[in-house]
Parts: structure tokens; C-alpha cells; sequence
């Protein structure tokens, strides 16, 4: 039986500007608000929009991404038929590649998505903190009788150049295409989430690899080649919360968020809509008797005896007697020590903060560091991390690193 | 077989001990009774089992297993999803002449013939009234290393007040061992003796085909306890040992004990004690991590994941989804799934079951040796 609608999620990308998070580990997979990767949002819209076919492309160190995934199960896509697929560059009869670029990840693998004869494939984003229903995306593509939608956020002017801009009439339907321009026609960012009637969709893909001259790229050839036809283009106005955690302070800012969802619009407490992730199986967190826990999140197999205030702890973090965690993103499996100060910062998984040593700092005026800590790093006791570090090798006791 | 591989199949008894706890099985079973923040207490038995490389195991389930099922599903969160083996839930076989079991062996016999077709050479047999992190495979060892026909788990304890009290009916029978060395000399049904005693765990270790040759006589001669019929009165005939078991574990008597026990675990060494040897698994519920709100004050507790406080809690245990809210105080106090503490509430030694709601600016208070207990969806 033929499927509606597959998803293709596009999670190759090295995510080189988030540095320490990503030298092992594909960005989609980055640890996101205590409990969740980044992977888990896309993949969770998709069950809940009623996709149940997902093709996962990956290329930069997929091992975690690979073994987080498994069968799908966590998130009900452990289908007989469907269901999630890792898909990784192959060999094929006439050589192999690698992704040369977004469109020609998708074109290396038409024959993945003829396997389910869809009517219309989704182009998702494996890098974007979002709770989004395809189905009303999917539904809006139909009734414009598009051939090509676009997923459309209204940005502020003044950042406009900074995104992909759809320029569209009022009736939604996009005249112009501006990728990063001076002068921006148009406040309607492109969110890098496309569905494509399959046919035109394989069309372009074909013509597109074709032409040696192309950069094999969604934004910079294959939107501009349909512009180029007249197809029906249509843009879909999302405005629910959206975010690119492509740097550092951007992801930091979103877990930030996660604690405030009143105002900042990112709730992961419906449940109407949940975010499915793959368990720690951990027991449920102790929180001693002089600790101190204040407006932060919390989850399975923490152990907290010193102050955590307005932080976001992952599975097995373990803050002992007299250490003072702030404003602070701290991922599965670290320990913070006796008397160790932790602020501002985002610290990596099974990391060792030895006693009375600082990370971070509370930001001066103007300033916006965000101290990282790389994975599996040991900073030793009484060491001392500016607030701009990041860092990625053990620091000795006593050290300072800026 | 591979190592990893205990070469022994598994056999659990859910119901055992039921009657121990009225108030908490009136919709459920011994086994799935939530214990310590995220769990059922079929949860560390059926770990343990799969952890030390069961693969195969079987629930006879007596009455009230709806709660069980849900909980268990395919069994896939304990990896017992399998084409071999697995988890196999063995519902009591509705006919007219087939009334529901009342001990072991009318339980067992009603699954011979599994039995039977089954590979494993040995069997284990265990209760769900003991939250325990147990090493199957040192107790199948020791069992296959003395030679014995039958292993017995104990632990040297008092016996709990709870087993003894007047509700100790034929179907909450405990057992006292005496021993040689490891040898098992006498087994006391129901003794009321004072002091620390040999106290059975109901944990067995024996060879399929000897369990399937006893129950077959037994069940033929119209036996109904596999302890008081079986293995009491041939203490001489078979070779019994004894496998004592000097770890953590908590055993569920009655409410006072069911309360102490969730308790007990706000201590990080108990708390160790039955989760650091290896991973008990459970149901997942995908519940977002616990939000604590601007303003809850937090004192010596364990929350599990999905909870909101906004509130004061302290000392106490909170199962998924529970809601603290603002003004409200709970204090020694374990509070079971979606628990809601509405504002000003004020909660002290308080058991309440799944999905309860406080009411706004409620008091209840129980004390120290008698929690007050609300059932189910009750509103306070």
C-alpha cells in the first residue's frame, strides 16, 4: 500500500559551531532540555502528526545518532511496514559518494522513497527545537493545490537578512526567493521544512544532479529551479516556537527556555503533544536534605545535596554538599563536586568538576559568554574556566583556562 | 548455551501475599503495586531474572491481573520480547471443573505441560512481595555447585509484625528455616518466634524435571502449598539447601511496612542497596523531567520524572506526575502516580493511591506508625 506522506530527515550536518558538543557526536544528536536530543522533537511530530515512515540521513559521526535510534521503538516507529530508517551514503553499482549537498542526500536515496510510492515527501530539519503538526502542514498543501510548500516563520526586519526569505502575495503563494539578502522584500524566514509532491520533488532531484554546476542544495538550487518553472509555491505560516540551535549561546538559551514556558512558548509538558526520547531507565532523582533546588528541571537518577537554581539537570548528574549550580545546562552523567561553582554554562556529558573548582561566571554588562565543558572532560579540583572557554582536554587542578 | 545464559527458566507469583494489603490490591495484584517512585513490585524480580540471563519467564497470575497486563505488556521494556522464551502471563484456564488456584502447586500444575515442552534445566520461583536486587545467577551456581535437589533463598531477619498478625491466613503462610551448615533441617510454617530467624525469601532453585515429577504426585494426591506439602515433609527424602541472602531488599507485610519501606529509601545506602548492582527495569511513562517552580522548597526527597512543585514537600516519595502546588505542604508523605496536592493543602504521613486529588486548603495528617491511606481517584 502506497503511503500519503514520508518524512526525509536531514541530520548530517557536523553542527561545527556548537565545537566541543560536536566533535563526536552529529549534531541532531546533541542532549537537549534534561531529558531529550535535539532528534527527539522532529521525530516525536512526525508520530504525532501520523507519519510513520521516517528516513534519517546521516554522515557526520553517526554512532550515537545510529545506536539513540535503534528500531525506533521510543518513538512508536518500530513499524512492519515504515517506520524509521537510518540512512547512511551507500555504495552503489556506479561508485559511491558521500552527501554532496541536502538535495543530493535526498537524491541517493529515490529508490528508499519509492519503496512507499508516496504522494508527498516532507523535507525535515534534524537540527531545530520545534513543536510543529505536519498533518496541518500537509493540509494546507493540498487545499493550495501546491506542488512545493514551504514552512514560513515572520522574523523581526532588522534580523531578516540573516534567513532564506519567502517573498509571497496574499494568497500565500511565493513570487521570490531571497537567500540572506541586503535588502530583505519580505520578513517570512524559511524554517528548512518543505513538502513536495513526490513527483515534482524526483523531477527536480534528477535535473538537479545532472547540472555538474550545482551545489546540489534545497535553498540554493532546487527552490530557485521551481521559481524559475511558475510551479505552485506556497508558503505556510508557522508561529509557534521555533528554534535554531545551531551555536553555543543558542542552545543554551533554548534549554533556558524550557524552564519558562509560559512566556517563551516552548512547552514539553503537554501532554496532548509529547516529546518521546529514549530512557535513562535510571531510578527517580534524590534531592538531599540541605540541598537547595530552585525554578529548575530535574530528572531520573540525579542525586542533588548542594544549591541548583534555575538549571536544567540530565539523567545521573550528581551535585555534592556545598556546590552551587546557576543558570547552568548540565548533561547526563556529570559530577560536580564538593564546593565546585558552576554558572552560565553548558557542561557535556560525564564530565568531572573537581572540588571548589569554578566554571563560568554570572555575565558582566554587555558580555554573553557561555562556558562549555566538552564531554568526558576532567576539570581538576580549585581549576578555574572563564566564562568564554570551551573547553575540550582535561584541566589540571589548580589551572585556569579563558 | 552461551555464558550468558542461565540456562533456567523463571516462574513468578504474583498474587502471593495479597491479602497482606487490602487497601492497595483492591483494583490490583501483590505485583503491581507501585513501590519506590517508578516502579511495580514486579519490576525487581523480573529485572533480576533478566539481568542474570532468564530469558524465559512465566507469571501465573491468580485475579485482579488487569493492572499487571497493562503494566507488562509484551514485556519489551524487560527485553522480553523474544521468539524464545519471553515473558508468558498464564491467566487462570476458565472451565467449569477448573476453579482458581489457592498455592503453588495447583498454580504449577496447571502448567505442566509448558513445562514439560520447555529446554531450560532449571527452574527459579519467586514472589512479588520482595523488592530486591537478587543475583540469580550466584544462587543458580551455588545450587548446581552443592549438588542439592532444591535451593532455598533466606535472609536473616526479625519476622516483620505485619506477617503475623491476625490476617495471617493459610494464604500468607511464612516459613522459618533451620539449618546444618547449608543444609535445611526443618522448615516452621507461621512460627511466632522472637529474634532474628532463618526467614525464606520463597525464592527457589530446582531442576525442571524434579519440579515437574513433585507437582504430578502432589497435584495427584489433591496438595495445594508447594512449602507445607511438598518440601516440609521430605526434608529427608530430598536435599534441601539453603542460599542466604545478606543484601538489601524490602518486603511489603502490610501498610506499615509498605510506608517504611518507600521510606527507607530516602537514605542513599538503602538506596543503593537495591538500585546500584544492576538496572531494574519498568514501564516508561515518557514523562518530561520533574519542574521545580520558582519558590518550591525541596527537603530529603526522591521524585520521579513528570512531577510540578511548586509547593513544600519533604521527606517524602513522589511517583510520576505528581503536583505540588503553590502554599501546599507534604510532609512524610508518599504519593503515588498524578497525585495532585492542590494550594495551601497540607499533607503528613499520607498514602495516597494513583490519580488522587487534595483538595484546595485541605488538612490531613496521619502519624508515623499509622499513614492515612486514600484509595484511588478518591478526592480529599
Amino acid at each position: 500500500m502506497a503511503k500519503e506522506m514520508i518524512a526525509m530527515l536531514l541530520a548530517g550536518g557536523q553542527g561545527s559551531r556548537l565545537y566541543a558538543l560536536t566533535q563526536k557526536l552529529a549534531k541532531p544528536a546533541v542532549p537537549f532540555g534534561g531529558k531529550y536530543r535535539i532528534i527527539d522533537f522532529p521525530l516525536s511530530n512526525c508520530v504525532n502528526s501520523g507519519i510513520d515512515t521516517v528516513g534519517i540521513l546521516t554522515q557526520y559521526q553517526p554512532l550515537v545518532l545510529n545506536e539513540y535510534i535503534g528500531n525506533g521503538q521510543p518513538w512508536d516507529l518500530d513499524r512492519l511496514y515504515g517506520g524509521v530508517h537510518v540512512l547512511p551514503p551507500y555504495q552503489q553499482a556506479s561508485g559511491s559518494d558521500w552527501y554532496k549537498g541536502t538535495a543530493n542526500a535526498i537524491y541517493q536515496n529515490i529508490s528508499f522513497i519509492e519503496r512507499y510510492n508516496p504522494q508527498y515527501v516532507i523535507i525535515l530539519s534534524g537540527d531545530q527545537i520545534c513543536k510543529q503538526d505536519y498533518s496541518d502542514f500537509l493540509r494546507f498543501h493540498k487545499e493550495k493545490g501546491a506542488e512545493f510548500s514551504v514552512a514560513v516563520m515572520e522574523v523581526p526586519w532588522d534580523e531578516a537578512s540573516r534567513f532564506g526569505l519567502m517573498v509571497a502575495d496574499e494568497n500565500d503563494k511565493i513570487t521570490e526567493f531571497q537567500e540572506k539578502p541586503k535588502n530583505p522584500k519580505s520578513n517570512l524566514a524559511s524554517m528548512g521544512i518543505y513538502i513536495f509532491n513526490w513527483d515534482i520533488l524526483k523531477k527536480y532531484l534528477i535535473e538537479d544532479e545532472a547540472d555538474p554546476n550545482s551545489e546540489n542544495d534545497f535553498g540554493n538550487n532546487i527552490i530557485p529551479n521551481l521559481l524559475r518553472d511558475g510551479r505552485q509555491m506556497y508558503a505556510y505560516h508557522f508561529s509557534g516556537y521555533w528554534k535554531d540551535v545551531g551555536t553555543i549561546s543558542s542552545l543554551w538559551e533554548a534549554n533556558m527556555e524550557v524552564l519558562d514556558p509560559e512566556h517563551s512558548g516552548i512547552n514539553l509538558f503537554d501532554d496532548n503533544w509529547k516529546i518521546y526520547s529514549r530512557n535513562s531507565g535510571m531510578t527517580g532523582h534524590r534531592i538531599g536534605a540541605d540541598a537547595v533546588v530552585e525554578n529548575s528541571m530535574i530528572t531520573d537518577g540525579c542525586r542533588i545535596a548542594g544549591s541548583v537554581k534555575h538549571s536544567i539537570l540530565f539523567a545521573g548528574v550528581q551535585v555534592e554538599p556545598g556546590a552551587v549550580v546557576e543558570d547552568a545546562v548540565v548533561m547526563g552523567g556529570t559530577t560536580i563536586k564538593a564546593g565546585a561553582v558552576v554558572k552560565h554554562c553548558i557542561v557535556a556529558e560525564n564530565v568531572v568538576i573537581g572540588e571548589n573548582a569554578v566554571v563560568g561566571a554570572m555575565p558582566a554588562d554587555g558580555e554573553k559568554g557561555v562556558a562549555t565543558v566538552g564531554p568526558g572532560v576532567y576539570i581538576g579540583d580549585n581549576a578555574k574556566i572563564g566564562p568564554n572557554a570551551m573547553v575540550n582536554n582535561n584541566v589540571k587542578g589548580g589551572d585556569e583556562q579563558w | 548455551m552461551v555464558n550468558s545464559n542461565a540456562d533456567a527458566l523463571g516462574i513468578i507469583f504474583p498474587n502471593s501475599y495479597d491479602t497482606l494489603v487490602p487497601e492497595l490490591v483492591s483494583e490490583r495484584l501483590m505485583a503491581s503495586i507501585p513501590f519506590a517512585g517508578r516502579y511495580r513490585m514486579v519490576d525487581f524480580i523480573l529485572s533480576s531474572m533478566v539481568n542474570h540471563g532468564i530469558g524465559n519467564i512465566s507469571i501465573i497470575v491468580r485475579k485482579n491481573y488487569h493492572s499487571l497486563m497493562d503494566h507488562l505488556g509484551s514485556g519489551r521494556e524487560w527485553d522480553l520480547t523474544r521468539k524464545n522464551g519471553g515473558l508468558n502471563i498464564v491467566p487462570p484456564f476458565a472451565e467449569k471443573s477448573v476453579k482458581v488456584y489457592n498455592g503453588r502447586v495447583e498454580a504449577l500444575a496447571s502448567v505442566l505441560a509448558f513445562l514439560r515442552s520447555q529446554k531450560e534445566k532449571y527452574v527459579v520461583m519467586a514472589d512479588a512481595n520482595i523488592a530486591v536486587n537478587f543475583d540469580f545467577k550466584a544462587m543458580i551456581d551455588a545450587h548446581v555447585e552443592s549438588g542439592a535437589d532444591i535451593t532455598v533463598a533466606y535472609a536473616e531477619q526479625e519476622i516483620p509484625a505485619g506477617m503475623i498478625n491476625e490476617n495471617a491466613s493459610i494464604q500468607n503462610m511464612y516459613y522459618t528455616l533451620t539449618l546444618d551448615g547449608e543444609h535445611v533441617k526443618k522448615i516452621y510454617i507461621n512460627p511466632v518466634s522472637e529474634g532474628k530467624q532463618n526467614l525464606s525469601m520463597n525464592i527457589y532453585v530446582m531442576s525442571r524435571e524434579l519440579l515437574i515429577e513433585q507437582i504430578n504426585t502432589a497435584y495427584v494426591r489433591g496438595y495445594v502449598y508447594f512449602e507445607r506439602d511438598i518440601l516440609a515433609p521430605q526434608l529427608e527424602k530430598l536435599d534441601v539447601h539453603a542460599f542466604k541472602f545478606d543484601g538489601y531488599f524490602a518486603r511489603i507485610c502490610d501498610m506499615r511496612s509498605y510506608f517504611e519501606e518507600n521510606m527507607k529509601l530516602l537514605n542513599e545506602e538503602n538506596l543503593d542497596g537495591l538500585f546500584a548492582d544492576s538496572p531494574i527495569y519498568t514501564k516508561i511513562r515518557d514523562d518530561n523531567p520533574t519542574r521545580y517552580i520558582e519558590g518550591a522548597k525541596v527537603k530529603n526527597i526522591m521524585a520521579a520524572d513528570g512531577c510540578v512543585i511548586e509547593g513544600e514537600v519533604e521527606n517524602s516519595i513522589l511517583f510520576r506526575g505528581v503536583k505540588v502546588a503553590k502554599g501546599a505542604k507534604v510532609k512524610n508523605c508518599v504519593l503515588m502516580q498524578d497525585t495532585v496536592v492542590e494550594a495551601g493543602a497540607n499533607v503528613e504521613y499520607v498514602i495516597s493511591d494513583k490519580n488522587v486529588t487534595i483538595t484546595e486548603g485541605k488538612e490531613l495528617k496521619g502519624s508515623d506508625t499509622f499513614p492515612v491511606f486514600v484509595a484511588k481517584r478518591q478526592k480529599v
